[in-house]
Order: structure tokens, then sequence, then C-alpha cells
């Protein structure tokens, strides 16, 4: 009699023990795959002001300007100065527009940097598309180098259809320089920043005068690979 | 055969026996409670004046915060309420001759004592370069955590947290299997008692939250250790997911704490009222929506951290949703004790002020989950003065009102009334003393975790300090009256509450026998 009881028992308490462990294990994974999917949905959603990657130039502009500030910080272990050439340009939604910042390595031997970086307020990220960016790549200064650094950016039209930024006048740009601990085979150097730089300033920015609402031609922007939440 | 009890090492530590199990727990949590408060006692004492008096440097302050935070969570209030309580009086309840797995039950406890001297090295040990041990808050954010933190101390927290976690989800597993498939013929899910019920929440939420947290902690270690940087930008991780992370553990954790107490303060109101309790599926579903509402408001810890005004409107009314449920529980408490034949007895003080006090933090919780009011208040003594109302007053005011309402039961002796009064009444007026002020200290502005503070902030924390002497009398009446009904061994009659108590553990002898439920009730 109790024998039947308990080997009744034992398989019902198997079947509850799995579903739990199964349960358990599920959020263990989860917790781990939260890395991946965080950074997804801080390129989907532009949380915490993740910004965007677009393929191409923007191809309309429209009336409404926006003032873009530029802010830049440096991490406390990396010896670099670091600062934008203009503190902030006005631009009109969908103009391309090319802003550099200056950076020069201050220490005695060379070193690898990468930027994070994030756009503020952070319901405007969506809508700020680089096509073109120093922190895209790792830097490497040489030992009191001073360079140029662009990017290459436009604020997205649709910008003006979205009600909750309707007060929106000013989108600050901010990036922070971190020293890269175990930099990858191949840094920007000297040589690939010249040409990048005189790639970029052949571009025409100029865009011929159109009258389509932004509605209908929504600029190519992608989801950028790298980003960092 | 019915009574047959093994030999002393082998009943205490090869222990299978859920009671056995459960008086370890508790006594694990006393003295882990002795050693938490001691930290605290240490604080309020140096916070008595202005400036630096007892501690070396602010380090060791904040390493005494730390350690105080983790130590009162991890290894008091989560042992006594679901270790202790749970494994003594889930199966009496439940007509269960036991748990599902007493071997595991045994694993459960012993991680305990692990964690909790891998914890107590910390402190012994280097962590930054200006002394011992951990001092990045219970909340062990990076990059505090990480790189401002070298030195050993924090892998040892880690290890200690790991096992109390592992520890945790086993318990949980165990109770769970227990309640689905162990309940005596005729206990449907829907006639179980309210304690069963909250242990049954509290272990789906260990379940589901504690293994995130372990993710987060391995994610932490191998960032310290191994070189990965999952939470550091320069390596393209984010330090505000570790925020998200610990959160989304951290805030269903608060209701693993309070949950089992809404429980034992449900039989004590309803034993001292003789009514049953009052809407007795509201009370049970209650804690079902507190337990699920629980895991989707995490990021109103986070409102500083520069989130989105869309994120932060969702999480504040998602926080505030959980007042309904709560409310619904203290209604249904006010509403049982309506028109009853109330007794004024030990437990039933304890739980009167459990009701009043956690309504108290409920209010300053309400109050907190306001984002606009809180970027004021964030981090500040108001927040201290929230959680410990909640937790202090809340969480320990249930174990002592369950330690006073079934220590005849568990022990077998009464304890002298007019010791455990004095055990009351110090401890009450202890607790508000240290944390009614800290209200008004918050308000002005002192921030947590901070060693000295201005000459404006001198006086409350003056009364704050008074209090934890007056508290600290309270704990040695209580160890008095512990001690006292050991020695003078009056015999506890099976049901010394008599008509109201009512549960299955009061059909049982006071200790109930080793083996209980040989023929199992069956419940009508």
């Amino acid at each position: 009699m109790v024998d039947v009881r308990k080997h009744k028992s034992n398989t019902a308490n198997r079947k509850v023990v799995m579903g739990l462990s199964g349960a358990a294990l599920a959020m263990l994974a989860l917790g781990f795959a939260s890395k991946p999917l965080y950074d997804a949905f801080c390129r989907v959603t532009g949380y915490g002001g993740t910004t965007r990657v677009a393929e191409q130039m923007s191809e309309i502009v429209t009336e409404r300007a926006i003032k873009v500030r530029f802010d830049a910080n440096v991490a406390s272990n990396l010896g670099w100065t670091f600062k934008p050439e203009d503190v902030a340009i006005t631009v009109k939604l969908g103009q391309n527009a090319l802003a550099y910042y200056t950076a020069t390595n201050d220490s005695e031997y060379p070193i690898v940097g990468t930027a994070s970086y994030n756009v503020s307020p952070i319901k405007a990220a969506p809508y700020f598309s680089k096509i073109e960016c120093f922190c895209f790549t790792e830097q490497r200064l040489e030992p009191g180098e001073t360079v140029s650094m662009p990017v290459l950016f436009f604020v997205d039209p649709l910008l003006a259809e979205d009600t909750r930024l309707d007060e929106i006048k000013t989108i600050t740009l901010s990036y922070t320089f971190h020293k890269v601990e175990r930099p990858s085979e191949k840094p920007n150097t000297a040589v690939e920043r010249q040409a990048q730089l005189k790639k970029l300033e052949a571009i025409d920015l100029e865009i011929p005068k159109q009258t389509n609402t932004p509605a209908n031609t929504k600029n190519n922007t992608q989801i950028n690979q790298q980003g960092r939440g | 055969m019915s009574d047959h009890k093994p030999k002393f090492f082998t009943r205490w530590l090869f222990s299978t026996n859920h009671k056995d199990i459960g008086t370890l727990y508790l006594g694990f949590a006393i003295i882990s409670g002795l050693l938490g408060g001691y930290l605290s006692f240490l604080m309020r004492l140096e916070l008595m004046e202005p400036g630096i008096q007892y501690f070396s440097n602010p380090h060791d302050f904040a390493m005494f915060a730390s350690m105080h935070g983790l130590i009162m969570i991890f290894f008091l209030v989560m042992p006594a309420v679901i270790g202790g309580f749970g494994n003594w009086f889930v199966p009496l309840m439940i007509g269960a001759p036991d748990m599902a797995f007493p071997r595991m039950n045994n694993l459960s406890f012993w991680l305990l004592p692990v964690a909790l001297i891998c914890s107590v090295i910390s402190m012994f040990v280097p962590g930054t370069t200006s002394g011992n041990g951990f001092a990045g808050g219970w909340v062990m954010y990076p990059p505090l955590a990480t790189s401002g933190h070298p030195g050993p101390a924090f892998d040892f927290v880690i290890i200690g947290l790991l096992a109390a976690g592992f520890s945790s989800i086993f318990g949980a597993i165990n109770f769970i299997t227990t309640i689905f498939n162990m309940r005596a013929p005729g206990m449907t899910i829907h006639k179980m008692p309210l304690m069963a019920w909250s242990v049954l929440v509290t272990s789906w939420l260990l379940l589901l939250s504690l293994p995130v947290l372990a993710a987060a902690l391995i994610m932490l270690f191998t960032d310290r250790t191994v070189g990965t940087g999952f939470f550091d930008p320069a390596m393209g991780g984010d330090p505000l997911m570790f925020q998200h992370l610990f959160w989304f553990f951290g805030h269903p954790e608060v209701y693993i704490m309070i949950l089992p107490a809404f429980g034992i303060i449900s039989h004590i109101v309803s034993t001292f009222s003789r009514k049953p309790i009052f809407g007795y599926l509201g009370m049970a579903y209650a804690m079902v929506a507190i337990g699920v509402v629980g895991f989707v408001v995490w990021a109103h810890h986070m409102y500083t951290v520069g989130m989105d005004v869309d994120l932060k409107a969702y999480f504040l009314a998602a926080t505030l949703i959980i007042a309904i449920p709560t409310g619904i529980k203290i209604f249904s408490w006010l509403a049982t004790m309506w028109g009853g034949s109330i007794r004024m007895t030990i437990p039933m003080m304890w739980a009167q002020a459990f009701i009043f006090l956690f309504v108290i933090g409920g209010v300053t919780g309400v109050y907190l989950a306001n984002a606009g009011l809180d970027t004021a208040v964030h981090d500040t003594y108001y927040v201290v003065a929230h959680f410990h109302y909640v937790l202090s007053m809340g969480a320990v005011f249930g174990i002592f009102a369950g330690f006073t309402y079934w220590f005849g039961k568990m022990s077998g002796y009464l304890y002298n009334k007019w010791l455990a009064a004095a055990h009351f009444w110090f401890f009450f007026i202890g607790v508000n003393l240290v944390f009614f002020p800290q209200h008004f200290l918050g308000m002005q502005g002192m921030p947590r975790r901070i060693v000295d503070y201005p000459d404006e902030f001198a006086y409350w924390n003056y009364v704050s300090s008074i209090g934890a002497i007056v508290t600290l009398v309270g704990v040695a009446f209580f160890l008095i009256w512990l001690v006292e009904a050991f020695i003078v061994k009056r015999k506890a009659p099976d049901n010394y509450w008599g008509e109201g108590a009512n549960t299955l553990e009061w059909t049982l002898s006071s200790p109930p026998p080793f083996h209980q439920y040989e023929v199992l009730p069956k419940i009508k």
C-alpha cells in the first residue's frame, strides 16, 4: 500500500522537478542572453540614446532647423585631449552635415582608443543617422599626434512627424573615448584617416531642392551592427 | 518506530526532517541577524554625532552598510521566513509527512553557512586600496564592483551570493513540488492555508528571479577576472545593463521577503479574532497578483539613470498598480478583525504593529514610485526609511509575530509573557525612533552610505541613534525570553491558543512527533 503511493508520487515529483528546473535554467539563459538582446533592443528603439547608421546620404531637406551640439569626453585612463572643432552647428532636417573633432595623444606611447556615443534627448536617437563616423573603428594615435576626426550625419526629416519631439530644438551628440586594452588587427592610423578625410571632403553635401513631403521618401536608415547601447 | 529520533550529529548535520531543518534555518537566521544588527549598531553609533568617530575611513563605513544589507536580506529574512517557517509549517499545514525532497532540503540549508562564511571572509580581505571588504552597496553596481574593487573581497561576496542563490532555488523547487504533489486528501489548492499560498508564490518568484541574479553575478565575475566586457563601455558593454539585471531580480526579491510575512500575519489575525480570514480567495490571488506585477516594475529603482520619459511613465503606473492588491490584503486583515473577538496576545501585538507600520512603509513607497519626486529623494535617507519600514518593521515584525505564535508548537515550551511583551515594546519604540526621523533627514537631502554629514542633520541623527540603543534593549529581551523558556520548560499544550487556531498544525502535539501524519488527515 505504502509502496504504491510512493511510486506514484515519485513519478509526479519528477515531472514537476523537470518543469521547474527547466524554468530556472531558462531564466539563467535569459540572463546571459540579455547582452545581445539588450544591444538589439537599444539599436531598434534608440533606448539609451543609441543612434542609427544610414547607408546613403539624405536626399530631402525640410525647412525645420535644429541645433546639434557636440560633446566630447575622455576616459580617465586614456591620455588624450579630445574636443569638437565647433561646439554646435545648426542644420535643417535632412541636411547632410560634416563635423570634426580633434584628438591629441598627450602621452609618450601610441594608444588605441575607441569611442562610445549616444545622443540626448534620448527620444531623438532613432532620428539621428550617421553615415560615416570615426567611432565606427578603433583609432590609433602616435605619441604627440593630433588628428581631425570627421562625422557625417543627418537628422532624419521623419522627426518632424513625431509629435513627441515637437519641442526639440537641440540635439546633443556625445562621444567618450576609451582605451582599448587589446586592439583589433587593424585600428585606423594616419594613413587610413587621411584617405577617409579626403573622401569625405570630396562628397557633395548639397541636395537639390525638392518639394516632396518627408513621408513618402523615407531615408534609408539601417540598424547599426556595432551599436553600443 | 513512531517517534524514533536519530542521535545528535546524525540528527542535526545530516538532517532530512523538515522540522529539524526549519529549526536549523531559524537558528541560522538568529545568528545572522545578530551579526547584521551588530554592523548596523556600529553605523548608528558613528552617525550619532557629526564627524568621524569610530570608523577609520569612509570605505569601512560603506563596507559595513553593504554587508549589513546583504546579511540581513540573504541570511536573516530569507532563511527565517522561507527556510524557517516555510519548512516548519508548510508540510504541517497541508497535511504532508515531510517535504518532497528531504535530502535536497538538507543541501539547501547547508549551502547557507558556506555562503555566510564567504561573505564574512570578504570583510577581512583587501577590497580597494583604502581598505578591506566590499563597499559597493548591496546593489553591487559596476564599475565600482569591477574596476573599483580590484581586491579579492568582492569575489568572496559573489561566491557567497551564488551559494545563497542556489540554496534558495533548490528550496523553491522543493516547496513548489511539495505543495503541488503532497497535499493531504481533500486539501484542494483553494482550501490551502494562506501561509502555504504565500510560500508557493514566493517560491515561484525565487525560481524565476534568482537565476537572473546568478547570470549577472557570473558576468560581473568574468568582467573582473577573465577580462570580458559585459558591463565595460570601453569594450562595448553597458554598466546600465547590470542595473537592469540586478533589479529584475531585486524587485521580486522585496516581495520574496514580505509575502511569507503576509501569510504569517493572516493566520495570526484570524486566530486572535476568532474568525476565518476575510476574503480568503482575494487574499490568495492578491499575493499572486503582487508576484506577477512585481516582475515588471523593476526600473523604478533606476529613475535617475537617464531614462526616456515615456518609460518612466510606464514604470510609475505599473508600480502604483501594486498598491491595489496590497490594499486588498490590508483591508482584508482589518475586515477579519472587524466584529471579531480580539485577544491582544504577544503575536497579535506584533501583527497589529506589522499592519500599522507596513502601511506607513507602503505609503512612502507609493510616494517614491513617482519618478519626479524620486529624482529629488533618490539615494537619500528617505529611501532608507521607506525600505526599513517595510523590511525591518514589515518582514522582521512578521518573523517575530510568527516566532511568538509558533514558538510553543516548535519547542514544546511556553515563553514568559512579560519578557516577550518587553521585547515587543522596546523593539517597537526603538525601530520607530531609528527610522521615523530618517524621513526628515532624507527630505532635507542627507545621502545614504555616507560616514559623515553636515551639522544641520545632527539633531535627527542623534534621535535615530538613541532609537538604536532602545532597539538593542529589545533584542536583549528577545534573547532573554528565548533562553528563559528553555530553562524553565513550561510545557505547551497541543493547541495553546485555543479556539481560532484551526489549521492542521494545532491538531498535533507540541512539539509535533518526529514523523507526523502516518495516517494522512482528511480535509472536508
